[in-house]
């Protein structure tokens, strides 16, 4: 890497890392001090509107139902989720936010908003357009590059499984 | 001036800041918001020590009603769940008086 890359690839990193201390340390002094970040993005995951199904949120945020049973026990505890089981399909658990978690949810779409205006407002409209276009670019490269990584993870776990199976089979 | 200020503006002023007893409500379109403004009385005092004298059409919510953002987000909650809508950042941006938020929620439960 030239140090040209060496500054992007530096500068991204940075941005990613001070985004989400930004992030907490605004909620920190604010009125959510006891919400974490994940906790805060669960929320954002969840929305403020329709209840969602447990394993909906578990594949926007993507983790497992069990990993997002955990942190809904959590949230529901602290007053910021309402779980239900669906009436047409008790297999189905929903959430919901509650109106405490739906400020949450609004405060922190505002941090979100806020960020982007700073960001924008000092470019005029050609540099805008061009910086939404990387920035779409960038996004696109990454959620590329996470999915090729699951794809793998997912074909690993599927190989061990079948491998554990014929191993069980020999051992019958 | 908004449609419903200078309708309620044409009227007998008087002192309880109550709109009914000014405007004739005979057109259905003053009247649904003669309903909504009902509503937006009853959640801003609600959830705020004011009085609904304090507040008029004119009244400008973040200047004159002193509300913060986490207070302006809570009148949002309560509205979208008494009128069943939904109000979108961009939507509260052009919103600044008690008559522009009437507006607001006679357009959206309007849609």
């Amino acid at each position: 890497m030239n140090s040209a890359e060496n500054d992007f690839a530096d500068g991204l990193l940075r941005i990613f890392d001070n985004v989400l201390l930004t992030e907490e340390k605004a909620l920190s002094k604010g009125y959510f001090s006891n919400l974490s970040i994940a906790e805060l993005h669960t929320l954002d995951a969840i929305g403020p509107y329709e209840a969602r199904a447990m394993s909906e949120t578990a594949a926007r945020l993507g983790i497992t139902t069990g990993t997002l049973t955990v942190a809904i026990d959590r949230l529901v505890r602290k007053g910021y989720v309402e779980r239900y089981r669906d009436s047409k399909d008790r297999r189905v658990v929903r959430v919901c936010l509650t109106r405490q978690g739906k400020l949450a949810f609004r405060m922190h779409a505002k941090f979100h908003t806020l960020l982007v205006k700073r960001i924008m407002d000092p470019l005029d409209i050609e540099d805008r357009e061009r910086l939404a276009a990387l920035v779409r670019e960038i996004d696109e490269f990454i959620t590329e590059q996470y999915q090729k990584y699951s794809q793998e993870e997912s074909a690993r776990k599927g190989a061990k499984i079948t491998e554990e199976q014929g191993n069980d089979r020999i051992i019958q | 001036m908004t449609e419903l200020s200078s309708e309620l503006q044409r009227g007998e002023p008087d002192s309880t800041g109550n709109p009914r007893e000014r405007i004739g409500l005979d057109d259905p379109v003053l009247r649904r918001k003669e309903r909504i403004y009902d509503t937006l009385m009853n959640t801003v005092t609600e959830m705020s020590d004011l009085s609904p004298t304090d507040i008029k059409p004119e009244t400008e919510i973040i200047h004159d009603l002193g509300l913060d953002s986490l207070q302006i987000y809570e009148l949002v909650i309560d509205l979208e769940s008494s009128f069943d809508i939904r109000i979108s950042d961009e939507e509260l941006e052009r919103v600044n008086t008690i008559q522009d938020v009437v507006d607001m929620i006679y357009e959206l439960t309007s849609e």
